[in-house]
């Protein structure tokens, strides 16, 4: 039998990889908070009907939707150098454009490209919202920022749980693209050391074990987080008035 | 004293409501019966701007608002002397029974939570569900539910308490709960504007009814001048419609 499959190196090298796990998820959490950040910001324009605003995010979201995460890393790697250098030909002013840290290409593109898939979360999650809440809450004498930020925002946050998470995941397998980048997150890192010892197989086995475990554990918080945001499926006790029966006694 | 005048307003080029005018006295539960469609909805929704009217003025004493041409600030006082109880209930989902009714006592009225919860705790006890103050929504009848609106509502003191169809989305064995908690907050003083259909429950609570059709006011009176001796055509045919349905089960015999 020849040695074709060393199940042994799927599970020896993984602590060599996971030296390069910060860098995916540093990639991983800028990009997430950038893509939430800016997907909130979208979504409210697209709610509240902002002239102009809404028919540019609304370009903006099908462009990032429609064309490949590996196109936009390219377009940030290539096109970002090639801004910098015209606004220092404009300006006169001197940045470096071989300065700028690859990573930040990276984050650049895929938040991003997260922020376009959030926002149409983000967005049906708020019309979802029962507009009767919304009246009860402005029928009390709410101001509208009371109404968003104590009714809107956080019933739509419970409805929109599921689907952020479901895009954070995507996002993390997005990180292992960032080589593109110059970036040597995980998966880069894996297929260096693979060049070195033609073990690729068992490679992107151990890569997929690691990115699976990832995945799985956020799964997991997520469903502590849900459950935390959920009303209780059953009804509590009742609270009997033990003060008062005994007062009128 | 609350008077309404020419309250108008359109959806597109259709005229829902024709320039109402109402004086309320406090204390006054005035009805509002009619057709579906003839803007009784609209006119409580009005009145705290849920719906922006095309023309009208509303003023509690010494307060006169227009209601079409209202900044957010006007809008805001205006709604904290009114309160409203919606036909679908509309208690804050995500919150308890108490957290509904502490609500507006804490946000918008900004009393302390210690105090809030007290008060809010008495309302529900007012009706009758002070047992019930950790539950949802969910776990709550819709009459229960209801109640606590009330409780929501009443909480806020408010000048006038708007009711719109409150009973319309109960079964009907829970119809009458909510009735009574309605007829103790009317014994209490609270002036009322109520829409409804229950006309059994009109003609016991409310101290004036006024029959709305075509966006007008066709005929108001007591309730023993409009149920006893309707003197429009429109009216006298509107509750002889009602009067008609007998709502007792139909028996249907075995074919021979």
């Amino acid at each position: 039998m020849p040695d074709l499959f060393d199940i042994k190196l799927v599970f020896t090298q993984i602590p060599e990889l996971l030296k390069y796990l910060p860098v995916t998820l540093e990639l991983t959490v800028a990009a997430g908070v950038i893509g939430l950040l800016l997907g909130v910001l979208i979504a409210i324009v697209r709610v509240k009907d902002i002239p102009v605003l809404k028919q540019i995010v609304v370009v903006y979201v099908s462009m990032l939707r429609g064309t490949p995460i590996i196109v936009q890393l390219y377009i940030s790697y290539f096109g970002i150098p090639i801004l910098l250098k015209y606004i220092n030909y404009w300006n006169g002013t001197n940045f470096d454009v071989n300065g700028v840290p690859p990573v930040v290409f990276a984050i650049l593109a895929l938040g991003l490209n997260q922020s376009a898939f959030m926002s149409e979360i983000i967005r049906s999650s708020i019309q979802a919202v029962d507009e009767g809440q919304v009246e009860a809450a402005e029928s009390l004498g709410m101001t509208a920022n009371q109404v968003r930020l104590r009714v809107l925002l956080p019933q739509a946050g419970v409805i929109a749980l599921p689907g952020l998470m479901n895009s954070l995941i995507g996002l993390i397998k997005g990180t292992s693209l960032a080589f593109v980048c110059a970036v040597v997150e995980m998966t880069a890192a894996g297929q260096i050391m693979a060049g070195a010892s033609y073990r690729y197989f068992e490679m992107y086995c151990s890569l997929a074990i690691i990115y699976w475990i990832i995945t799985a554990v956020l799964e997991w918080l997520a469903r502590l987080l849900e459950k935390k945001l959920s009303i209780p499926q059953e009804a509590p006790e009742l609270q009997l008035a033990v003060e008062r029966t005994v007062t009128n006694d | 004293m609350i008077r309404i005048r020419n309250l108008v307003k359109k959806f597109n080029n259709h005229t829902v409501l024709d320039g109402i005018d109402l004086d309320i006295e406090p204390g006054e539960v005035v009805a509002f019966i009619g057709p579906s469609g003839t803007g009784k909805s609209t006119f409580l929704r009005s009145l705290n701007l849920l719906e922006k009217p095309d023309s009208g003025t509303i003023q509690f004493d010494d307060d006169t608002y227009d209601l079409s041409h209202i900044s957010k600030k006007e809008t805001l006082r205006l709604r904290r002397s009114t309160a409203m109880v919606f036909q679908q209930f509309n208690l804050f989902k995500n919150r308890t029974a108490v957290e509904n009714v502490e609500e507006g006592l804490r946000v918008v009225k900004k009393i302390p939570k210690n105090e809030a919860r007290q008060r809010a705790l008495s309302e529900l006890r007012n009706v009758g569900l002070e047992e019930y103050q950790n539950h949802y929504p969910q776990h709550l009848s819709g009459g229960q539910q209801q109640r606590v609106a009330i409780a929501r509502a009443l909480s806020m003191k408010p000048q006038l308490l708007l009711l719109d169809e409150p009973t319309s989305a109960l079964d009907p064995e829970r119809v009458k709960e909510v009735q009574d908690t309605i007829s103790l907050a009317a014994q209490e003083g609270n002036t009322m504007l109520l829409v409804s259909h229950e006309m059994g429950f009109v003609r016991k609570i409310a101290s004036k009814v006024l029959f709305l059709d075509g966006g007008k006011i066709i005929e108001q009176g007591s309730p023993e001048a409009i149920f006893a001796n309707p003197k429009t055509p429109r009216l006298q045919s509107f509750l002889a419609d009602i009067e008609s349905y007998d709502p007792k089960p139909v028996v249907l015999s075995p074919q021979a």
